[in-house]
């Protein structure tokens, strides 16, 4: 039963995607009315079977749930499991995605009505639903690999949503290529686990979560540890990764809102507590994940108190708290990161939710405490003379100076090389 | 030339360039406006191009949306030939084509849109392929001018052209997030520091920190900043100019380019400069050269980095080769117009050159600028015909209404969104009368109501409030008023301790990790039942928040006065009051003739996703909500004092009469009346008449309004109607709260007896207005003053977001992100977007308004040409006009200095039983129709 409504609940939203897919495809695009009542049906069968599942589960006192659909494929020594599972990890990011996905998608019904790009916008959100879901009940690191390249290629697709204009596309452009860069990670992560033996996560992580072990030798674990720590940062806008999230503010509000308040800006987070025992194996990959995770909070909290637009100032607001979700990893508190990134989900895609309504919302508070609304922020001239406030205050102002290094130590080298190799001028047409 | 002539031209060409600017203030409050301002002393068509010039904007609707509107009959061929009729002709060879034949032949059936990108293409797809004349104009044609070398007009062109990089994207981030930070009124938990010494001052200060690192594109950023550092903003401004080797006749073109490449952002620098007070919170220091010593200096910065040096830039290029089938195209279109005007092959063949030459010059000079010109004056002929023939129609043919006094009088805003309401209230109670008045009702104040954290203007921007008016707790309830102010307090410090400490480091960990979760309920309470989470809501506020009785404070005594903060007088004398109650009655025709309750309504319009919620406000009341007004108007004509000095003038309010001030909602046509503890009672029994025939009318007009929301069923009841409109108010998502003025396009002044009883689809303001009391033309005057400019201004600001939604308007809503509390930017950052978004005007008609005035020509004209600013917006039309001369004969319309009759057959007066029976079914623009019930 339990094995059932487990494929159920990953197939449904796949199934709508390629549904609406086909459909289009065979030469309809569904009306508005439609995809609406189509994504609707689909979330909120996903939200009862992931209700209906945690309940099977309380009941039986079952803490996880696996089953093996064979294999995809195999080549040679190497097989493509086809696994699944579910424990008191990936329930409630399965439940979230599908709360907050639904919700979004609702929410979405009216704010995209009659855009051009309104079946666009719901096929996404189904595919990028289905790849969620995939990523947090995948049974073997190979199969939440697809999920979360999934995740990845849905996000970019709408953060260039409005692809009429330059600036989506070019920034949707730099949040794809920092994708692929961190995602050279998840790869190599990927043969390092197959050279410890099958990337399952049974044998690979024995026990129920939290509280797992890890059978990966400590050489690998550490190299493996790595890995992981730089494909997470990169799906989460952590540390070298940190500047792509304002960025990615250019899509629609609701895409906005599930994809960087809810749930792919906490895939990353999900990918270390899946591999927290590794990690914790590894003393210095824990030690690395504390500092990338403080480092990043402390830079986003200050770029937070200086932006003033609603958008930025939430990605960065997103990006803090991230960071100190990667903290918790780090210093093994699996159980608070979780609890932690539930609320977080919560809170931020509330409040993307309403960032067009900020005007109204700002001006009922100045009115309710009598115009008495003074600046935060008032201790820091106790703590901080003017000058380091001056310079905390530009660095903030500049997201840390992430593009300028990013220009300076990536892309111009980058081109130089690339000039340099193709042996054509600077002054030829980029 | 010594520095003190060059500043002081400088100024002089920054304060020129400077009127190309939009001038929308913060987005709180929007004020509807000319958004070509600049090009209004110029002739309508010629500013339109011009401005697209400039602009890179477009000057009319796309050819394609007329040549649709010729298909389905909105435009009909007799319009374009009688526009045609007016414009000069001439044979363009004896005996044979003319000009205007050769003309309409090209607008319909209407040549091809042959452009050198598709051309061969388009060819192919139509019969000019096999078409020998296409071969005979390709090789006969004129040749083109040649085309001129260039002298870039700023760095970034040469920059570009030279080293194929595109400095704007390197000094446009920068100069975004310090505008941003500079002009914040609270966003930002920190704000920028300095910024009272100016935008110049703080962002050296800022550029002047050490261990800072800039991009590639900007490596030379420090070495100019520490340059500047001695330098004030004009001198910057000069030295910039001189290093990048720009001549003073330069000036003006490098000044307007630079200012143009991010207008948003200029314009509200510019604009807060000449009007600090407009900043919500914070009045920061603007100004407009400081903004150009800014972006100078970045754009130094980039230049010197991507070039080497500061005036290669400078250096003339060869003109861009024009695009290989440019003449293809140019052939093509020829050769079709040759082929519409029926010309045959051999006609053409046999033309002797001069002939031929003219032929082609006359094709040529026809371009699509202006056949979308005569298209647009066709278009606005139609809609004119449209509404004059019905109007007529039903001036003939009304029944004069009858003198009784009637049961019970509402005054309205003169909004054409007031226009349905206005019908189904006659429709409902016929004994009721409706009139529109200017939404502030002549009272023109400063107010601050119990709730609100200081005053604001009520009234027309044009105007500066001279008296404050407050809203106080009655006597006894003093004590109810310091609990409620108290817990509002309260509530609003939460609120906000939430909203910074959510998104803060460590705050922020309590609040998410901690507390978190409970945001689902809110959250799936507003997503999913808004209205539930709205009702939820008013019961919580009704149960903890205890509401005084409250009473404006609008009686001063003697004409010493107390004085309110800002030097404004503290109310009204009697004499005042008196004043204004005249303005307003006497304008309106209602010097007799006053029902027992006459009930007075301000509107405004709430909303939530909206950052453009106040261009749904009152414009009579400068994009705020006229609630306070219509409840201080009725104070006014309520008191004794003030009704017997009216009687002195003339003005008798009868001693039975009784005025009751509202508040109308425009998207939740929700309608409250105040101070109904006031009212004697004998008249309670008017008033509960007067509620039901509200609550009826209120929820037939949320139903009207829904027939244009394609997401609301056709089959949807009165209640139903009601309910919608109600969730677009309450709904977090929804674009769309309501159409606002989209559509407006006819503004009627005259009396309710002219209009009562026909259906205007809400498109038409309606001013109530009775030539027969004015006898010199004074109300006229005052009318027409007023509701020219805010009209036409409305009118205007629809028709250039709808005929150019990214130039003009600020495009679709979807990616907009609130910046600073002082505008919206399309996502991560853009430029400050200015003007209405698409899904304000998607369902727009974009005509300039038509006025239809009840009175003589003569006394019309005299009027207007008394008043500078309406004379121009009529001579220049801007605005149409037209008169019913109430001595009787067909309207006139005002066409450059003569009147000619509007009449014909072509335009029937259908009638329908009811409103609701007339829109059933249909989403689209609806002919006026006279309603029977509606009639008096």
């Amino acid at each position: 039963m339990m094995e059932t409504l487990l494929l159920a609940i990953v197939a449904t939203p796949g199934v709508t995607f390629l549904a609406l897919g086909f459909c289009w495809l065979a030469g309809w695009t569904p009306t508005e009315r439609f995809v609406s009542r189509v994504t609707a049906v689909a979330f909120s069968l996903l939200t009862a079977g992931a209700a209906w599942l945690a309940w099977l589960m309380f009941a039986a006192g079952v803490v996880s749930v696996r089953i093996s659909l064979g294999e995809w494929f195999r080549a040679g020594g190497y097989h493509f499991p086809l696994a699944l599972q579910v424990d008191r990890l990936s329930l409630p990011m399965v439940a979230i995605t599908a709360v907050l996905g639904g919700l979004a998608g609702s929410f979405s019904v009216r704010y995209v009505h009659r855009d051009p790009g309104f079946f666009r916008f719901f096929l996404l959100l189904n595919l990028f639903a289905f790849g969620a879901i995939t990523a947090f009940t995948a049974g073997s690191f190979d199969l939440l690999i697809g999920g979360w390249e999934l995740v990845g290629v849905t996000s970019v697709l709408l953060i260039a949503f409005f692809g009429d204009r330059p600036a989506p596309a070019r920034n949707a452009v730099r949040v794809f290529a920092s994708y692929r860069i961190a995602d050279i990670g998840i790869l190599l992560a990927s043969f390092v686990l197959h050279h410890g033996g099958s990337t399952l996560f049974t044998p690979m992580l024995p026990g129920d979560w939290p509280g797992q072990g890890s059978r990966l030798a400590a050489p690998d674990a550490l190299l493996a540890g790595f890995l992981l720590l730089t494909a997470a940062s990169g799906k989460s806008a952590q540390g070298p990764f940190a500047g792509w999230l304002p960025r990615a503010m250019e899509g629609p509000t609701p895409s906005s809102s599930i994809f960087y308040g809810a749930i792919s800006i906490h895939l990353g987070a999900y990918l270390l507590l899946r591999f927290e025992p590794v990690i914790q194996s590894a003393p210095p990959v824990a030690w690395a994940t504390v500092i990338v995770g403080a480092l990043t909070a402390l830079t986003g909290t200050a770029s937070h108190r200086v932006s003033s637009d609603v958008k930025t100032s939430l990605a960065y607001a997103s990006m803090t708290q991230v960071g100190v979700i990667f903290v918790e990893i780090g210093l093994g508190y699996p159980r608070l990161a979780l609890w932690h990134i539930v609320g977080h989900a919560v809170v931020r895609t509330l409040q993307l939710l309403r960032a067009p309504s900020m005007l109204h919302d700002y001006h009922k508070m100045h009115a309710a405490v009598g115009g008495d609304l003074r600046p935060t922020g008032q201790w820091m001239p106790a703590v901080l003379p003017m000058g380091p406030r001056m310079w905390l205050y530009r660095f903030g102002l500049e997201g840390g100076f992430y593009d300028a290094w990013l220009d300076r130590l990536v892309i111009a080298p980058v081109l130089r090389l690339a000039r340099a190799l193709s042996g054509r001028s600077k002054d030829a047409p980029a | 030339m010594s520095p003190g002539p060059a500043r002081d031209r400088l100024e002089a060409v920054l304060n020129h360039e400077a009127h190309l600017l939009p001038v929308q203030g913060p987005i709180g409050v929007f004020i509807h406006h000319n958004t070509l301002h600049a090009f209004q002393h110029l002739p309508f068509e010629q500013a339109v191009r011009d401005a697209a010039r400039t602009f890179g904007a477009e000057p009319f609707m796309e050819e394609r949306a007329f040549r649709e509107a010729l298909a389905r009959g909105r435009i009909l061929p007799e319009d374009l030939d009688a526009v045609l009729a007016r414009e000069p002709d001439v044979e363009l060879w004896s005996g044979g084509l003319t000009r205007t034949t050769l003309r309409r032949a090209m607008l319909w059936p209407g040549v091809g849109d042959f452009r050198p990108e598709t051309v061969e293409w388009a060819i192919a797809e139509s019969p000019l392929g096999s078409d020998p004349r296409l071969d005979f104009c390709l090789r006969h044609m004129p040749e083109p001018a040649p085309a001129t070398a260039v002298r870039p007009v700023r760095p970034r062109d040469g920059v570009l052209a030279a080293a194929h990089a595109d400095i704007d994207e390197v000094v446009e981030p920068h100069l975004i997030k310090l505008c941003a930070a500079f002009l914040d009124q609270g966003l930002a938990n920190w704000p920028m520091p300095y910024r009272e010494e100016g935008f110049w001052r703080a962002t050296l200060r800022l550029l002047a920190q050490p261990a800072t690192l800039t991009g590639g594109g900007l490596r030379r950023l420090d070495e100019f900043a520490r340059m500047a550092r001695p330098w004030d903003a004009p001198d910057a401004v000069l030295h910039w100019l001189g290093l990048l080797g720009v001549d003073e006749d330069d000036w003006p073109g490098l000044i307007q380019a630079e200012l143009l490449a991010l207008p948003g952002w200029a314009g509200l620098m510019h604009t807060l400069e000449h009007d600090p007070a407009l900043a919500p919170h914070h009045r920061a220091p603007a100004s407009l050269m400081d903004f150009l010593a800014v972006r100078l200096l970045l754009t130094v910065a980039a230049t010197a980095s991507v070039t080497g040096d500061l005036t290669s830039w400078r250096l003339t290029r060869p003109p861009a080769a024009p695009h290989p089938r440019a003449q293809l195209a140019r052939a093509a279109t020829l050769a079709d117009a040759i082929g519409l005007a029926g010309l045959p092959s051999p006609a053409l063949a046999a033309l002797p050159g001069d002939d031929r030459r003219r032929l082609f010059a006359a094709i040529e000079e026809f371009g699509a600028w202006e056949r979308r010109r005569v298209l647009q004056l066709a278009y606005e002929r139609r809609h004119e015909r449209q509404v004059l023939l019905p109007l007529a129609e039903h001036r003939r043919s009304s029944v004069p209404a009858t003198p009784a006094r009637a049961a019970a009088q509402v005054i309205f805003c003169i909004d054409e969104r007031e226009e349905a309401i206005r019908r189904h209230l006659e429709e409902t109670d016929p004994g009721i009368e409706t009139l529109g008045a200017a939404g502030f009702f002549g009272a023109a104040v400063n107010f601050a109501g119990i709730d609100d954290a200081h005053g604001v203007p009520l009234c027309p921007v044009v105007v500066k409030p001279r008296h404050a008016v407050e809203e106080r707790p009655a006597k006894g309830e003093g004590e109810v008023y310091a609990r409620r102010r108290a817990l509002r307090r309260v509530g609003g410090q939460l609120v906000r301790h939430w909203f910074v400490s959510s998104r803060t480091l460590l705050r922020g960990w309590l609040g998410t990790a901690g507390l978190g979760l409970l945001s689902i309920f809110p959250l799936a309470a507003r997503v999913l039942s808004p209205r539930l989470h709205g009702e939820m809501a008013k019961r919580l506020y009704a149960a903890f928040l205890p509401e005084p009785i409250t009473e404006l404070a609008f009686m001063r005594d003697g004409a010493q006065g107390q004085v309110a903060e800002g030097g404004l007088l503290r109310g009204f004398t009697v004499e005042e009051n008196t004043d204004r109650v005249t303005a307003v009655l006497g304008a309106a025709g209602l010097r007799q003739g006053l029902a027992r309750l006459v009930t007075v309504l301000g509107h405004g319009s709430t909303s939530l996703n909206n950052p453009h919620e106040s261009a749904h406000d009152c414009g009579a009341c400068g994009g705020r909500r006229g609630g306070p007004n219509a409840r201080l108007f009725a104070a006014m004509a309520n008191h004794p004092d003030v009704r017997t000095q009216l009687r002195e003038r003339g003005l008798e309010i009868p001693a039975d009469t009784w005025f009751v001030g509202g508040y109308h909602d425009t998207c939740s046509d929700d309608i409250d009346l105040f101070d109904l503890n006031l009212a004697p009672p004998a008249h309670a029994a008017d008033l509960l008449r007067v509620r039901a025939a509200l609550d009826r009318a209120r929820a037939l007009s949320a139903h009207e309004r829904a027939r244009r929301f394609e997401a609301a069923s056709y089959s949807l009841d009165a209640a139903g109607g009601l309910r919608h409109a109600q969730v677009r108010a309450e709904h977090l998502a929804e674009p769309r709260p309501e159409y606002g003025h989209c559509t407006n396009a006819v503004c009627i002044v005259g009396r309710r007896s002219t209009t009562r009883g026909l259906f205007l689809d809400r498109r038409a303001f309606l001013v109530s207005y009775d030539a027969s009391q004015d006898p010199e033309n004074q109300s006229l005057a005052a009318q027409l003053g007023a509701v020219v400019p805010v009209c036409g201004g409305i009118s205007l600001e629809y028709y250039f977001s709808f005929v150019d939604n990214e130039a003009y308007g600020c495009g679709t809503k979807l990616p907009h992100n609130v910046t600073g509390l002082v505008g919206v930017m399309n996502g991560y950052e853009s430029d400050l977007r200015t003007g209405l978004p698409w899904q304000m005007v998607e369902i727009h008609e974009p005509v300039r308004i038509l006025f239809v005035v009840e009175s003589s020509p003569e006394r019309v004209l005299d009027t207007m040409r008394k008043n500078p600013l309406v004379w121009e917006f009529l001579v220049n039309r801007w605005i149409r006009l037209a008169v019913l001369d109430p001595a009787g004969g067909p309207p006139l319309a005002y066409r450059d200095g003569a009147w000619e009759p509007v009449e014909g057959g072509d335009v029937p007066l259908p009638v329908a039983p009811s409103s609701m029976s007339w829109y059933a079914g249909r989403r689209e623009h609806l002919p006026i129709a006279r309603i029977q019930g509606a009639a008096a």
